[in-house]
């Protein structure tokens, strides 16, 4: 150990949530999506509007369509958030860069530890523009678009691609491994009522049939874009004591480390494995606990190799193995590593990272109702890929 | 509305590829290519690689950046490639499919450049195949650095 530590474990809580429904295309507008779930989240928490005094989300609409994104409309920022719910934060500050949910939860904490503010309010607000997601209509390829878009080479379904077909290759992974996941997320995510995947599970053949985008990535591997809004508010330890729901507490971070190869163009399969392996060590060192402490890591999975990646540099597989591990049973929930409990981002909407969140909180305060699992005393809730993202770990007691 | 004699008739025909457009850092390697030359740029300083181009170099940090594009020998390996088939970009649409490659150069490790593999997608495509660069013209003035796979 070389001394670092997480000297905020175990003092900052989450103490209540609000999900709003995961649609297509909402009927109403992001911002009043927001302003309801918001609400609900403080309101849920035991709170008073007027005690929420910090507010952080990150907002970016993560499509490479190149929409315009007005706020209230397309994104919803901390301040626009602020301010139409009538409040003169203490604090309030977006989150830049990739990890975006889990990256704000960690400027959240930071905030309440230091006393910035006493009540924070995450969000994470995602909405799905008119017109197809990820199409661009751009006519010249300027900056980082000039080494790609000439090529045709644009969107992350085909960033992806490139590394995860490095992974079939080098390790000889098959698709039918892949089936294994999608058919466990979507299974999970069927449960889930607010999920746009409600009651919609697959089988294998479905996945192996779905129509593929840039090989080996088909729609499948990709999370569908959705309207829809969370929200969670964060305080101190001795706060959350006083409040209904209990609480859940936050037991440490990490943020990737992407380097110069992590720009915005693509990432090679070995730079995802040592950004993310910089991020794993960070959050042993920092938290003091190994990844068998972990009752729930929840793997981010926007696009599904990310699952494979996170199972190996958080050390739950070898390099090359995850692959086996998930055609052996490894990740299924009634018999496996709950990794996928909550459905993820490929069973409930391109939610960005609430999924794995909310799935922490839900089974760490004992609120996932039927959906509840046995012995969940600490979680993790990934976001990204693990050399671009973060996780955060929850516990259900104060560690 | 009226309609010039020459419009484009189709609905595809309207769609055009975005061709590159070069700035302060990447004008050397487009007027390379126009020469039908692989030019990367070079740190005058400590002699390394860098691509895209970039305003100070990634391995000696120079505060006093000096580079040069320095033409290489076009030859590569595959590191990974997707077959595009669907486009995101609408002027590609007729092109689907079409292969996409990440070429390690074989002047430094590490040293890629993304682009399109000439062959197309029957080609027999491994990693670590060995090409060789190619150029397409796209327009007056700009031609594409692509890939052919080298028989053998």
């Amino acid at each position: 150990m070389s001394g670092h530590s997480f000297t905020a474990r175990g003092e900052v809580a989450v103490v209540g949530y609000a999900m709003s429904a995961v649609e297509r295309h909402s009927e109403r507008p992001l911002g009043a999506l927001t302003i309801e779930t918001s609400l609900a989240a403080i309101r849920d928490a035991g709170l008073e509007r007027d005690q929420i005094d910090g507010f952080t989300t990150g907002s970016i609409l993560p499509s490479a369509g190149g929409q315009a994104t007005a706020d209230g409309v397309g994104v919803v920022t901390p301040n626009w958030l602020a301010e139409h719910l009538r409040i003169r934060p203490r604090w309030a500050s977006g989150f830049q860069g990739y990890g975006q949910l889990s990256g704000s939860v960690m400027l959240g904490v930071n905030a309440i530890a230091s006393g910035a503010a006493d009540y924070v309010l995450v969000h994470r607000a995602l909405s799905n523009p008119r017109g197809r997601y990820h199409e661009n209509p751009m006519t010249e390829a300027a900056g980082g678009a000039q080494w790609t878009a000439p090529y045709g080479f644009w969107g992350p379904p085909a960033q992806i691609a490139l590394p995860y077909n490095e992974y079939l290759q080098r390790y000889g992974a098959s698709r039918d491994a892949m089936a294994t996941v999608l058919v466990e997320l979507r299974k999970n995510g069927a449960r889930i009522p607010w999920s746009y995947w409600h009651d919609r599970p697959i089988t294998a053949r479905d996945y192996l049939d779905a129509r593929m985008i840039a090989d080996p990535i088909c729609i499948l591997d990709c999370d569908i874009p959705v309207d829809g809004v969370a929200a969670f508010v964060l305080t101190t330890r001795e706060r959350a004591a006083d409040l209904p729901n209990r609480p859940v507490y936050v037991a440490g971070f990490c943020q990737g480390s992407p380097g110069r190869a992590g720009g915005n163009t693509f990432s090679s399969l070995d730079a995802i494995m040592e950004g993310g392996e910089f991020a794993a060590q960070q959050l042993w060192e920092t938290s003091g606990l190994g990844p068998h402490d972990i009752d729930l890591p929840q793997l981010y999975d926007g696009f599904s190799p990310f699952i494979y990646f996170w199972l190996e540099v958080l050390g739950y597989c070898a390099p090359g193995e995850a692959h086996q591990f998930v055609q052996d049973g490894g990740i299924s929930t009634e018999t496996g590593l709950p990794i996928a409990s909550g459905g993820g981002a490929l069973g409930n909407g391109r939610m960005h990272g609430v999924p794995q969140m909310l799935e922490c909180y839900l089974q760490l305060s004992r609120r996932a109702g039927e959906r509840q699992l046995p012995s969940i005393d600490v979680g993790l809730a990934c976001h990204s890929a693990p050399h671009w993202g973060g996780a955060v770990m929850y516990s259900a007691e104060p560690l | 509305m009226s309609t010039a004699p020459d419009a484009p008739t189709s609905a595809s025909a309207a769609f055009v590829k975005p061709l590159p457009r070069p700035d302060e850092v990447s004008q050397g390697y487009w007027d390379a290519a126009a020469r039908r030359e692989l030019a990367i740029q070079r740190c005058d300083h400590c002699g390394w690689f860098n691509h895209p181009p970039d305003v100070v170099c990634a391995q000696c940090m120079s505060p006093d950046p000096s580079f040069s594009f320095v033409r290489v020998s076009g030859r590569g390996r595959i590191r990974s490639w997707t077959i595009m088939r669907d486009a995101f970009l609408p002027g590609f649409r007729d092109d689907v499919p079409w292969v996409v490659v990440d070429v390690e150069l074989e002047e430094q490790a590490g040293l890629t450049v993304i682009s399109r593999l000439a062959d197309g997608p029957d080609a027999n495509l491994a990693l670590g195949a060995a090409v060789r660069v190619v150029f397409r013209d796209v327009a007056p003035g700009i031609a594409l650095p692509e890939f052919e796979l080298v028989a053998g």
